[in-house]
């Protein structure tokens, strides 16, 4: 056949690829190969076909097949790139460009895509290397900058040392310094061109280069350049110089960037400008000078900020922060001046929602002007009604919140406060009554102040009663402007606190949280779910959360390089740095892998626990745990109006007080590879192969990466300890325990045959338990049975004592249930480590009788303890979702419904839902422990 | 008071509160970078003083010699910081932009024919209604306002010369 012929044979497996028809493609592919069966074309579409029916091991074993061939092909490369992209496997890509290039030398396009393979998988030695070559061979300018940006890339690599990356920088330096040509400077080489004089300390050099015509030119239209300018002017201390160029944008072109004021205010307030009567120092200037300086700029804002009016806040707030400033240092102000224009800024601006913001950090008041300034607000009120009364009305209630003063905050002053903002929003709806739904209510932020007024309140004396006003308040408030994301997070977190877990998760669905939200955003309702999860029952709510939530991860590997690729290829050095981070971080995500271990904690409470789940969780806790992990959840999403010095609404809604972070992700990573490693017959030296997907992680310059994993595993650092509850490190203790006492018996029946074992395929088992040698008898005896420390089993009396007493304590539920599903956890982990001696057969051979003996007799005693537990729990759930519990809440919520808007009814159903929510948690958690506890294991 | 800054990778972690607003769409990765590695003088964020962002413009420049303009892709502001100006001061960063490093000859935008605070906004800006693009965001089916909720005003303001306009053309023919 012809190549036009077979060329028109394929071309329907490309449109099939393209529809989404991968079998259809499949079938094509093999009908083809039956005819040419040694065509790489055709090999790497099946593969690509293969890989997009996620049938990856075949495709990968495909791939390698086709790589061992070094193709030229232009259509083989192709679709291998695309198979190779979409498994994670750059290290593969890099070798077929290469390999491509090396066989076509001349040929410029496989040379660009041999570099820019080498760019996703971020080995900028060799992208520099190739980006050498590709200039002496092609001579394109293009080449030399991205030499030098991967030589910058390389520099600032974490595993590169402090010397190299001085040699580097320096290389960088001189290449950039050669190749410049002052007439062809575009925007983002000169950015590059800066930054590596920055990173080198050239300022004076990087101040020149700024100050040429092209340099001018771009800083004037280049904000990128112009930022960096900044950074320059500030590391060289020209902040004086700055200070006059600010100025003259600030007159001569009318520019209110809060940049330049930062400008005029450093360079009054220099270090060196300050009068220093301590040290005398030569530099500093004498009092007079420096006070006419501050003279100078209280002149310069006050002429700018006459001439704006209400048009700019810009010079307002320079003048306010000229005075805070001064009160830093000392200088002594009228002290009535802070407060003239607080007033002032308040007329004017009072009506913008973002007047609060602008003018917290300014309101920290002596106590001889305070008073004045809380008169004054306290004389702001919303008649007669309009929406910008209605905004004045409510930013001077902010602010009057964040003055109180910790003698004001008792929970009856707290509920008077609250009473008074819910009436205040009641009287405002009407203002806005016909607005379409999907417009925001003016009068939200006094729904969204009172829930937080009732949030205080309960931290103060812990009675749920407030939390109950809070959430009618809020749902109310989230009927009437259903698309506030602030009233939703809010009750996402009280119901939280309440122990209703699915009214959380239906409010934190309604804010459609996608894409990268799912990073900074999930810890709202996935932060410790494994307390509220129903999992065990078969409900898998959270755990597919929990799925759906780390797609972005996938998304993050498969797309940012790309951008970084095209990044370069347009030329756009300001970038990639920045995409470089921005990839790392959401690679080595906190939040990433707390969900992860999240997902596990949930699956083996609901899957059977089989060896590949064992094996392959193993692996892939293994990795993440020498992640060098980066915080990108967005802790300040919701605006906080807690007074000063309080703890933020963020705080008081987070359960047990603290958030999970780096120190509990690694102590439950600890408990987890301890556990799943004992169960596990997997040879360490043969894992790295076993991630189907992409390469093996990078791993971090972690201080300690070179001590073995199992021994850093022993060490207990205070950051650990201090994150985890008491029951929480009592699980911790638990686990330690457990595997110390089981460890040498597993080593002992571990196989240790020669060839160590291979990872599981297709689900079938690779641990059978049976030693390697034939007969399943090892030449040494076993380790002298040892009696099981008592810790064990003291732990989970101690548990059932804690829970008891919790219940009889009238606990929240979420501490009830944490206890519960903790010692739920222990279970399973126990049953997780003890599984190896459950064959019968082995236990005979082995002449591990007396474990096994020991194993079941506390394994019985546990699964008694979790079962009562689960009975409890279950005779509580009884008690809740009843009419008298309505009763309870209806009379909690009696207050309110002095507000016609509020009827009975409404409070009835609420506090339905409620409660339905709570009986609902607390039985289905209960009823997961009993079939837990039954579970044969 | 605002911080006028370059849009960059990492403002994608902290955007919640403008992307969380119903009118503020949140796209994959791809969306962002690819206006980033492209054309990132036209990307711009802006910050209070106190670090939380305000809100953004993302932009191109596109079309060929006689029609190269500059386009406005999203522009947007978080609710608390509305009614200060912010939007004015991204789109005239956007417009000095587009005329003074790409040359454009006008800047577009496309509106939804309902969203009247947004067009009053962009006439006081200088921009007009060049074209109505049928069924511009039909995928979300009629709304109350009928025809009006699919369809959108193609807005134009020139920076060279002035453009014709009361056209209409269909979404097909736009990019």
């Amino acid at each position: 056949m012809s190549t036009l012929a077979l060329e028109r044979q394929i071309r329907p497996i490309y449109d099939s690829l393209d529809s989404g028809s991968h079998k259809s493609a499949l079938l094509a592919c093999n009908k083809l190969l039956k005819k040419h069966p040694k065509n790489d074309h055709l090999k790497a579409l099946k593969a690509l076909a293969l890989t997009r029916a996620q049938k990856f091991e075949e495709a990968i074993a495909l791939c390698e097949e086709v790589l061992a061939t070094k193709p030229t092909d232009d259509g083989a490369i192709n679709a291998l790139m695309h198979a190779l992209r979409h498994l994670g496997r750059f290290a593969d890509l890099v070798k077929l460009f290469e390999d491509a290039f090396k066989q076509q030398p001349d040929n410029d396009e496989l040379g660009r895509q041999a570099f820019f393979a080498n760019v996703r998988a971020g080995n900028w030695k060799a992208a520099q290397l190739l980006a050498n070559k590709l200039n002496k061979q092609f001579h394109n300018d293009r080449y030399i900058f991205w030499g030098i940006m991967c030589t910058v890339l390389q520099a600032n690599d974490p595993m590169t040392t402090a010397e190299m990356r001085e040699i580097l920088l320096k290389l960088a330096h001189r290449l950039i310094t050669t190749s410049w040509k002052p007439a062809e400077v575009h925007a983002d080489r000169l950015y590059l061109f800066v930054t590596i004089l920055q990173q080198l300390g050239l300022y004076k050099d990087a101040r020149e280069l700024l100050n040429t015509e092209s340099g001018r030119f771009h800083c004037a239209r280049n904000l990128s350049c112009d930022y960096l300018r900044r950074d320059i002017m500030r590391a060289g201390d020209w902040q004086r110089e700055e200070a006059e160029t600010a100025e003259q944008r600030i007159l001569s072109k009318r520019d209110r960037n809060w940049l330049e004021f930062v400008s005029i205010l450093d360079a009054t307030f220099l270090p060196s400008a300050l009068p220093n009567e301590t040290t005398c120092e030569s530099n500093s200037s004498s009092p007079s000078s420096f006070l006419q300086r501050v003279e100078k700029t209280r002149d310069l804002f006050t002429k700018v900020a006459e001439e704006d009016g209400s048009h700019e806040r810009a010079a307002w707030l320079g003048l306010m922060e000229l005075e805070r400033r001064c009160g830093v240092h000392g200088i002594v102000s009228e002290p009535s001046r802070l407060l003239d224009l607080l007033k002032r800024y308040f007329r004017i601006f009072g009506d913008k929602a973002a007047c609060f913001e602008d003018l917290r950090p300014y309101t920290d008041l002596g106590s001889d002007v305070l008073a004045d300034w809380l008169a004054f607000l306290e004389g702001i009120t919303h008649s007669p009604p309009s929406n910008t009364a209605l905004s004045r009305f409510i930013n001077a209630h902010k602010l009057l919140r964040h003055g109180l003063s910790v003698a004001q905050l008792t929970p009856d002053q707290e509920e008077i406060r609250a009473a008074d903002l819910v009436r205040g929003y009641f009287e405002a709806l009407p203002l806005e009554k016909d607005l379409p739904n999907l417009e925001l209510q003016p009068a939200d932020d006094l729904a969204v102040l009172a829930g937080q007024v009732y949030a205080n309140a309960f931290t103060l004396d812990n009675a749920a009663a407030h939390l109950h006003k809070a959430i009618v308040v809020l749902e109310y408030a989230s009927k009437k402007s259903p698309q506030s994301y602030q009233i939703h997070l809010e009750l996402v977190r009280i119901y939280r606190l309440l122990g209703a877990p699915q009214l959380a998760l239906d409010h934190y669905r309604l804010l459609n949280v996608k894409q990268i939200q799912n990073d900074t955003l999930s810890y709202l309702i996935l932060s410790r779910s494994t307390n509220f999860s129903l999992a065990a029952t078969g409900d898998l709510t959270y755990a597919s959360e929990c799925l759906e939530s780390s797609h972005i991860y996938f998304s993050n590997s498969q797309e940012t390089s790309e951008f970084i690729v095209k990044a370069f290829s347009m030329e756009k050095y300001s970038q990639i740095s920045e995409l470089v981070v921005f990839e790392e971080r959401l690679d080595n995500s906190l939040q990433r892998d707390l969900v992860k271990i999240e997902h596990v904690r949930l699956r083996i409470s609901h899957e059977p626990i089989t060896p590949e789940l064992v094996d392959m969780e193993l692996i892939e806790l293994k990795f993440i745990f020498d992640r060098l992990h980066h915080d990108n959840r967005d802790l300040e999403v919701l605006p906080n109006y807690q007074p000063r010095g309080q703890l933020s609404f963020l705080s008081q809604t987070t359960l047990f007080g603290r958030e999970p972070a780096t120190g509990w992700l690694s102590a439950f990573l600890k408990i987890y590879i301890k556990t799943l490693s004992e169960a596990s017959d997997l040879d360490p030296s043969v894992e790295d192969d076993k991630l189907l997907i992409g390469d093996r992680p990078r791993q971090c310059c972690s201080p300690d990466a070179s001590i073995p994993l199992m021994e850093r595993l022993t060490i207990q650092t205070t950051e650990e300890l201090s994150e985890l509850t008491e029951n929480e490190l009592a699980l911790f203790h638990y686990v330690n325990d457990l595997t110390d006492w089981l460890d040498p018996f597993h080593n002992f029946l571990r196989p240790q045959g020669e060839s160590p074992k291979q990872a599981p395929k297709n689900g079938q088992s690779s641990n059978d338990g049976v030693p390697s040698d034939g007969n399943g008898k090892k030449l040494e005896d076993a380790p002298p049975i040892t009696e099981p420390p008592d810790s064990i089993l003291s732990y989970f009396k101690n548990a059932h004592a804690k829970f008891t007493g919790a219940v009889e304590g009238r606990r929240p539920f979420y501490e009830i249930l944490h206890i519960a599903t903790l010692t739920q956890e222990a279970l399973l982990l126990f049953f997780i480590c003890t599984k190896r001696f459950k064959d019968a057969s082995i236990v005979r051979i082995n002449k591990l009788g007396v474990l096994a003996q020991h194993i079941k007799s506390l394994r019985s005693s546990a699964a008694d303890v979790v079962g009562q537990i689960g009975a409890q729990l279950i005779n509580i759930s009884e008690l809740e979702g009843t009419a008298d519990k309505r009763r309870q809440f209806i009379e909690h919520c009696e207050a309110l419904q002095t507000h016609t808007e509020i009827t009975h009814e409404y409070v009835l159903e609420v506090g339905k839902r409620l409660t339905e929510s709570q009986r609902k948690v607390l039985e289905g958690v209960g009823r997961g422990i009993e079939r837990i506890r039954k579970t044969p294991m | 008071m605002s911080i006028i800054r370059p849009f960059r990778a990492d403002d994608l972690f902290k955007f919640n509160n403008i992307n969380l607003d119903i009118w503020t769409e949140t796209y994959g990765l791809g969306f962002y970078f690819n206006y980033l590695s492209r054309w990132p003088d036209m990307c711009s964020t802006a910050q209070h003083p106190n670090g939380r962002l305000m809100g953004y413009v993302i932009g191109k420049a596109e079309g060929s010699s006689h029609d190269f303009h500059g386009h406005v892709t999203a522009l947007t502001v978080a609710p608390e910081y509305r009614r200060l100006s912010l939007a004015r001061t991204l789109m005239n960063f956007l417009e000095t932009v587009s005329d003074e490093v790409y040359g454009g000859l006008f800047v577009d935008l496309y509106v939804r024919c309902t969203n009247a605070i947004a067009i009053d906004l962009y006439e006081g800006l200088g921009y007009s209604v060049y074209r109505r693009v049928r069924e511009y965001y039909g995928s979300l089916g009629l709304g109350p306002g009928g025809k009006d909720e699919e369809d959108a005003f193609d807005m134009r303001k020139p920076l060279v010369r002035p453009n014709g306009r009361d056209m209409i053309v269909s979404a097909h023919d736009v990019s």
